[in-house]
């Protein structure tokens, strides 16, 4: 099971363009796939999920062009997309059972069996009689989750589960996802670091509609190892270092201003080395410091280990 | 509240829609006036008779009428204007900000109103800068009038925007929705309609004024006895009737207003408050193995998936209370229509099935429409509007499933619709007493022919939606079909193969069933389901899954979506729109020879232009007709033999007689008995024929010819012909008529203009004796003597005028042979159907009524009315000139009772399915008056028969009123001839205020029926309440005597006019001038009346009152006259009965008068029986107040 992505490009006519030339191999298990808000995520993920067409470039599932045989990655495929609603008025048991048919669950009693087993695990059995239009953000998610589960799919797609979620819908929320078995291919769309870092084995970095790294997350951690270093600093002194040194990222811990800086050795000025972790490669990506021939190579590089996991 | 107004202001003029909106009004009303200046050739558009297209009338209908389109763009803006901030979510910053609530909703209010009123200026600003179009002709204009264009905006459309904005804007403040807003404007729309269909009834105009929301019921109640002059310069004044309407619903609009301040709060909005909180917080969840089921995606399971989708679809549909709301309107309007089931002067027919379909399937389809277009959208949307559309666009269905399930769906709502129809009929029946149910006749109707025709509309409103992929685009393309469907035809564009589920409407009858247009109606649906196929496989092609909605995108997928079913359906679609297209084609256009109302008028223009030049020129006249006529009722053909014999009753040869033929009907084997060349034959049925030897003065000559009526089709299709399946009736005027045929040109001077032609006369002056040389019936034979062999199915009678002289049975055929027993008209008629028979007896004269089984509802009244009135007629006026008297009816298509000689022709529709409330004092026993008039033809027609002047119709129709009425009054009492008369004064005024060139006093009429008929019955009732029923009885004896029977030269209505005259006492001669050659209108007014007992149950009554006398000129200018009269005065009780009626000389515009009356006075006043012509019949009388001891 392999979802390979070549040179997909897609430009909308009000000029942006969301996808530029975008190439990913992407393995069974869970991938990450991190970006800013707007970077082209949700565009890559529909056109994977046959809700868009590329303008050029191709998807294969396997031997499957998604574009010409949409009708069969439909067959195998789970989708929540970022932003969706559901009819209000109709129970969750209904709308799951609904979208059971839908997947060509026509057997009664299986579904019956199917749609229950998917709220026990989704957690929405108890209120599988109430109307979703009263569902909080966690549990439209989870119900989304359950429905994207539904007829034993072989590609799922998630894009942005997480967002708006409070921390304790969002740790539900990951069991879930890292319950999908490793036999399939998850894909998981997300601005927010630690969702790859706490579920995905592989990832990719996109921008501006590129992609800008690919690679493992602990791989591409070591990758940084001893090139990260932190100080805290004044506010006001911020766009001095911004205009010396490489900062990759700026944030505030208890009113102080801490900056992390990319550098192959020790700055001075009182920096001290900090533990690299995703987030740190994530911003050096976004800063385009880790060069781009790096970023190539890890493409290159993931592909083979896939393989032989 | 002023920057609130701003924004929105700003807001508006920055969206397109905006300009739209502006644009299509501004180019409909100038399109309508252009059309009805007679910029376009075809179109039919008219503001009624000599009315300016920019008088304020015009300007006003003009306004009132485009504004009803508006009611869906006011809807739209003023429920978005307040419902946008919840639909984009956008409700947070406003109900946070620091403004009131009265600023908030006053803002969005008024900036909604300001911006409908600069749209809908533009109405006026169309129908201003129309009138400047070149090709305008300049006749139809009349002075600019500057506050005409903005009149009906203060009396109409602002105050229509204030209340239905309020309406609207209320409810999109509180529910926060569109639907709502929708379902209102709906509900308001059947405001509208029923006060249409109350107005139909005079007794409920004024209530029908008070319910139209809109208020133009309101304003054709105030303008609809306005002459024509009065509607070319007088402005809609806000006053009366509608003052009152619009003070009612401007009530109506502010209580909405306040309910909404009220009720409107600026609470958060939440979907549905009640389960936010999480409802379980277990921990880890139980571990559950889910089994593994592989998917079945074979074909059965598609299948099955398909018609649950279908039954979702249609349940979704159902449950929502929306629809629940409109179809119970619906239905709630359809039993308040159920009241005005085909009234004729105020009187119910029964409730028959075809009388039930055609009042509510024609206005429910109404709802039907809006219903179909409506849910096109909500269904296509339905998904997306909820958001959920990218969960289910990833499903594994085919494309074609959820497409074709909503349009299932759609259909099937429309079949459970049309059942609820069927249902409603039954019950409205059922109600009414009438247990005649006629379940394949509704079955029939409403789901053979009119739910295909709705499944059509249902494919187009899915594709649109589909296809423009824009809800509120799908809306307002859909509107614009609709309004094409009317204004197309209405600009000349009649072709039935242009318009999408267009085709013919064939009419029921209980005689005729559908007949014969029951093919083609057939084949127009094949055709239309071609077009709809067509559709359908671009619908499946362009319809968007997923995020789609660049047409670049959605082309290029459409490229990829091809599949061999979508294919194939293309392929069927193209093959069968354009193989029955061409079909249809070949039948309408070759086989039949296509023309639409502008061609056909061209027809009669060619005739004129080519051939009036002969029309003075001599030629002889018929003296006898033999026929033999061979009717085929089962193939719609009949077959006819006859010959003339013509005599020249001139005083010079005739070398060339000139023949006029009905071009529909194919004339052969015309031969002469002496040599005749063929020297002219022309399309238009002008044939000429050179005579050799010529035809010297007084010499005879015979005229043989064959007519053959057959239709023209193909495939089970035929063209319309005289000839049905059961009720055929058709008269002379499909038979040759010799000479030049002068009915044929066209008279309505805006016509004659467009077809290149002078003004001409309606009709010869008075005492012209080129006129008086012909009766008004024929110019191409005084009395002849007529001889007819009919032939028909064996189960079929065959009727032509004349006694019966024998009848027979040969080769399976049915054979009759009539005779008049004397010379009559050259005017008769054939009929042939399966009749059942009720025979009656009046003296030696037999009755026979010739009817359609199941009707026998009211023959006794009809035998009633031919007893009564030979009784009458006899007594008065002289001796019935035939043994028979034979009512024969005919189906429904036509609506009039004809009389030839001792035959009569009764139209199915107006009398033998009346329903008369003997008990009822406002039912009035038609059926029987309509006999009577048709009788008294027997003497006003088939004895005396007046020349072609003008005025001349005095002499038959005014004579046939004014008998029917006296038979009427003699059996019936004055009652009811007060209710009769009521009707026949309304007709009188609205025909006037309608009138094309002009109107002449009744003694000049040019056969306009307004006059002769209701004028006419007025003017001899009056005269005979004035100088008695004998004397104008006698009057009539002597022309009877004068002129009976008689050839040329013929009577005039100087001859009637002087008759009365001579009877008429010296002192009311004036009154024959002012009823016969005036127009005169009264102004009567009753102004206060009191009373006081003066013992012995008697009291003394002071009544005051106003008269006023007007004198019209052709056009309605009046003037003042000076009174002269003997009017009645009078006092009722409270029930209405008379307790006095006294007639006093008026010769002042205001007096006093006092009477003495036994028994308690309740009303008084001056002509309480309205005798008098009064536009304001109701002011006559006045409650009588008591005075206290």
């Amino acid at each position: 099971m392999e979802l390979r992505i070549q040179n997909l490009s897609k430009q909308y006519s009000n000029g942006v363009q969301a996808l530029n030339h975008i190439s990913l191999t992407i393995p069974a298990g869970m991938f990450g796939l991190l970006g800013p808000n707007g970077a082209g995520k949700s565009t890559l993920m529909r056109t994977l999920a046959t809700l868009q067409d590329a303008d050029s470039g191709t998807a294969h599932l396997d031997a499957m062009d998604i574009k010409t045989h949409k009708d069969e990655v439909r067959r195998v495929l789970g989708y929540l997309p970022q932003d969706f609603g559901l009819y209000p008025k109709v129970s969750a048991y209904d709308l799951l059972d609904h979208f059971a048919v839908l997947k060509g669950l026509s057997n009664g009693k299986q579904r019956k069996e199917v749609v229950e087993g998917l709220l026990h695990q989704t957690n929405l059995f108890d209120v599988k009689n109430k109307h979703v239009g009263g569902f909080s953000g966690g549990m439209r998610q989870r119900f989304g989750i359950a429905q994207a589960l539904l007829g034993n799919p072989k590609l799922i797609i998630v894009d942005e589960p997480t967002a708006g979620l409070d921390p304790e819908e969002r740790v539900r929320f990951h069991n879930l996802l890292s319950d999908i078995g490793n036999d399939k291919i998850v894909i998981l769309s997300t601005h927010i670091v630690e969702d790859v870092a706490d579920l995905c084995n592989h990832m990719a970095v996109i921008n501006k509609g590129a992609v800008i790294l690919t690679g493992q997350p602990l791989e591409l951690i070591d990758q940084i190892q001893g090139k990260i270093w932190k100080r805290f600093i004044e506010k006001s002194e911020l766009a001095r270092f911004q205009q010396q040194y490489q900062v990759i990222s700026s944030r505030l811990t208890s009113g102080r201003t801490l900056v992390h800086v990319y550098a192959d050795n020790s700055p001075g000025d009182s920096f001290t080395q900090a533990q690299g972790n995703l987030e740190d490669v994530y911003f050096s990506a976004m800063a385009n410091l880790l060069p781009q021939q790096l970023a190539s190579q890890l493409a290159q590089t993931a592909a083979p280990v896939v393989r032989a996991a | 509240m002023l920057p609130i107004i701003l924004f929105e202001l700003r807001q508006k003029s920055r969206s397109i829609s905006t300009y739209v909106y502006f644009l299509m009004f501004f180019s409909l009303a100038m399109l309508w006036i252009a059309a009805a200046g007679g910029v376009f050739d075809g179109a039919v558009i008219d503001f009624g008779g000599k009315v300016h297209i920019n008088s304020p009338v015009a300007i006003s209908q003009t306004v009132t009428f485009l504004g009803y389109f508006g009611i869906v763009i006011v809807a739209a803006m003023m429920g978005r204007a307040i419902q946008q901030d919840t639909e984009h979510n956008i409700w947070h910053f406003f109900y946070s900000s620091p403004i009131s609530k009265f600023q908030y909703l006053g803002g969005r209010f008024f900036g909604a109103l300001l911006a409908l009123i600069l749209i809908f200026s533009s109405i006026s600003l169309g129908a201003w800068l129309g009138c400047y179009l070149p090709g305008l002709s300049k006749n139809f204009l009349g002075p600019m009038i500057p506050a005409a264009y903005i009149a009906p905006y203060l009396t109409s459309l602002i105050p229509n925007l204030v209340i239905f904005g309020a309406l609207f804007f209320t409810l999109g403040a509180l529910y926060r929705r569109m639907l709502p807003v929708y379902v209102c404007s709906v509900v308001l729309l059947i405001g509208y309609l029923v006060a249409g269909t109350l107005a139909r009834d005079v007794d409920d105009r004024t209530l029908a004024a008070l319910l139209d929301p809109f208020g133009s019921r309101a304003i054709s109640r105030v303008t609809e006895y306005w002459s024509i002059t009065d509607k070319n310069t007088r402005i809609v004044p806000m006053e009366g009737l509608l003052l009152y309407n619009r003070l009612i619903w401007g009530a109506v609009g502010v209580l909405a207003l306040a309910f909404c301040y009220w009720r409107f709060n600026f609470a958060a909005i939440t979907a549905s408050g009640k389960q936010k909180k999480e409802v379980t917080k277990k921990t880890a969840p139980a571990v559950v193995t889910i089994p593994l089921v592989t998917p079945n995606y074979g074909r059965s399971n598609i299948l099955s998936l398909f018609i649950s989708q279908c039954w979702l679809n249609l349940r979704e549909t159902i449950k929502n209370v929306y629809f629940i709301v409109i179809a119970l309107t619906g239905v709630m309007f359809m039993f308040s229509l159920s009241g005005a089931l085909s009234k004729m002067y105020g009187t119910t027919t029964y409730p028959v099935t075809y009388a039930v379909l055609d009042l509510l399937g024609g206005s429910f389809s109404l709802f039907m429409l809006i219903i179909t277009t409506f849910y096109a959208g909500e269904l296509v949307w339905r998904e997306r509007d909820a958001r959920i559309a990218q969960l289910l666009d990833a499903l594994p269905i085919p494309n074609w499933v959820p497409l074709m399930a909503k349009l299932v769906a759609l259909i099937s709502l429309q079949g459970i619709l049309l059942f609820v129809l069927m249902l409603c009929g039954i019950v409205i029946q059922s109600f009414k007493g009438y247990t005649h149910y006629e379940l394949g006749q509704y079955l029939q109707h409403l789901f053979l022919m009119q739910w295909p025709g709705y499944a059509l509309i249902a494919v187009l409103a899915i594709s649109i939606q589909v296809i423009l992929n824009n809800k509120y685009v799908g809306y307002f393309v859909m509107i614009a079909y609709y309004i094409a469907t009317i204004a197309l035809p209405a600009l000349g564009l009649e072709h039935p193969m242009i318009m999408y589920a267009g085709g013919p409407t064939p009419r029921y009858s209980d005689m005729n069933g559908y007949g014969h247009n029951l093919p083609q109606v057939i084949w127009y649906q094949l055709y239309w389901t071609g077009a709809a196929l067509l559709l359908l496989g671009l619908s499946m092609l362009m319809s968007v899954r997923g995020t789609v909605s660049e047409w670049r995108n959605r082309i290029s997928q459409a490229r990829l979506g091809m599949t061999p079913a979508i294919r194939s359906t293309l392929i069927i679609g193209c093959l069968m729109f354009v193989s029955v297209g061409g079909l249809l084609f070949y039948y309408t256009n070759i086989v039949n020879h296509y023309e639409n109302s502008f061609d056909r008028e061209e027809d009669r223009a060619e005739y004129e232009k080519h051939y009036k030049q002969y029309e003075a020129m001599p030629q002889p006249r018929i003296t006898d007709i033999k026929v033999a006529i061979d009717i085929f009722p089962e193939i719609r053909s009949a077959h006819a033999k006859a010959s003339y014999q013509l005599v020249n009753k001139g005083t010079t040869p005739i070398s060339e007689i000139f023949i006029t033929q009905n071009k529909d009907i194919r004339m052969n084997q015309v031969h002469f008995d002496r040599n005749a060349a063929l020297a002219i034959q022309d399309k238009t049925g002008f044939y000429s024929y050179k005579l050799t030897p010529a035809l010297e003065a007084g010499d005879k000559l015979n005229l043989d010819f064959e007519l053959e009526f057959a239709p023209k089709g193909v495939a089970g299709m035929g063209s319309e012909s005289q000839i049905l399946y059961n009720g055929s009736f058709f008269n002379s005027g499909v038979f040759p008529h010799i000479g030049y045929q002068s009915v044929t040109e066209l008279t309505d001077d805006k016509q004659r203009k467009k077809h290149g032609l002078a003004e001409k006369e309606r009709m010869r002056e008075r005492d012209d004796p080129k006129g008086l040389a012909n009766s008004y019936i024929a110019n191409d034979a005084d009395w002849i003597r007529f001889d007819a062999t009919v032939s028909t199915s064996a189960d079929q009678i065959g009727i032509a005028p004349g006694r019966l002289d024998k009848e027979w049975t040969e080769n399976g055929r049915h054979y009759f042979h009539y005779a008049p027993d004397k010379p009559i008209l050259n005017f008769f008629a054939f009929l042939s159907a399966r009749y059942s028979v009720k025979k009656a007896q009046w003296n030696d004269v037999a009755i026979e009524i010739d009817y359609q089984k199941g009707h026998e509802y009211n023959l006794d009244r009809m035998i009633k009315g031919v007893q009564e009135s030979l009784t009458y007629y006899t007594q008065n006026f002289g001796p019935y000139q035939h043994k028979m008297v034979r009512i024969v009816e005919f189906p429904r298509f036509a609506s009039f009772a004809q009389a030839f000689p001792n035959t009569i022709p009764f139209s199915e529709s107006i009398g033998f399915i009346a329903k008369v409330d003997d008990k009822d004092p406002k039912d009035l026993d038609y059926p029987f008056y309509v006999t009577a008039h048709e009788v008294a033809h027997q003497w006003w027609a088939h004895q005396v028969v007046s020349g072609n002047t003008k005025g001349a119709t005095i002499l038959v129709e005014t004579l046939a009123q004014y008998s029917a009425l006296m038979v009427m009054e003699k059996t019936y009492g004055k009652d009811k001839m007060r209710k009769f008369l009521k009707y026949e004064l309304d007709q009188y005024l609205f025909g006037r205020g309608q009138e094309r060139k002009k109107e002449l006093p009744i003694a000049f009429n040019e056969n306009q029926g307004y006059i002769h008929y209701s004028k006419g019955s007025l003017v001899m009732y009056l005269l005979q309440s004035q100088i008695g029923q004998d004397k104008v009885n006698a009057a009539l004896r002597d022309v009877l005597a004068q002129y009976a029977n008689k050839g040329a030269p013929y009577p005039s209505s100087k001859v009637l006019v002087d008759a009365l005259r001579k009877v008429t006492p010296e002192d009311k001669q004036a009154l024959i001038a002012d009823l016969f050659e005036s127009i005169i209108l009264f102004e009567n007014r009753a102004l206060s009346a009191s009373a006081k007992a003066i013992g012995n149950g008697q009291y003394e009554v002071t009544l005051k009152a106003s008269m006023n006398k007007l004198k019209a000129d052709e056009l309605g200018a009046e003037k003042e006259v000076p009174l002269h009269e003997w009017i009645d005065i009078g006092v009722d009780d409270k029930d209405g009965n008379p307790l006095l009626r006294e007639r006093k000389f008026i010769d002042r515009k205001e007096m006093t008068f006092t009477m003495l009356v036994k028994g308690e006075p309740a009303k008084a006043g001056i002509d309480p029986d309205n005798l008098y012509i009064d536009r304001k019949p109701e002011d006559n009388l006045i409650k009588v107040e008591m005075a206290t001891k």
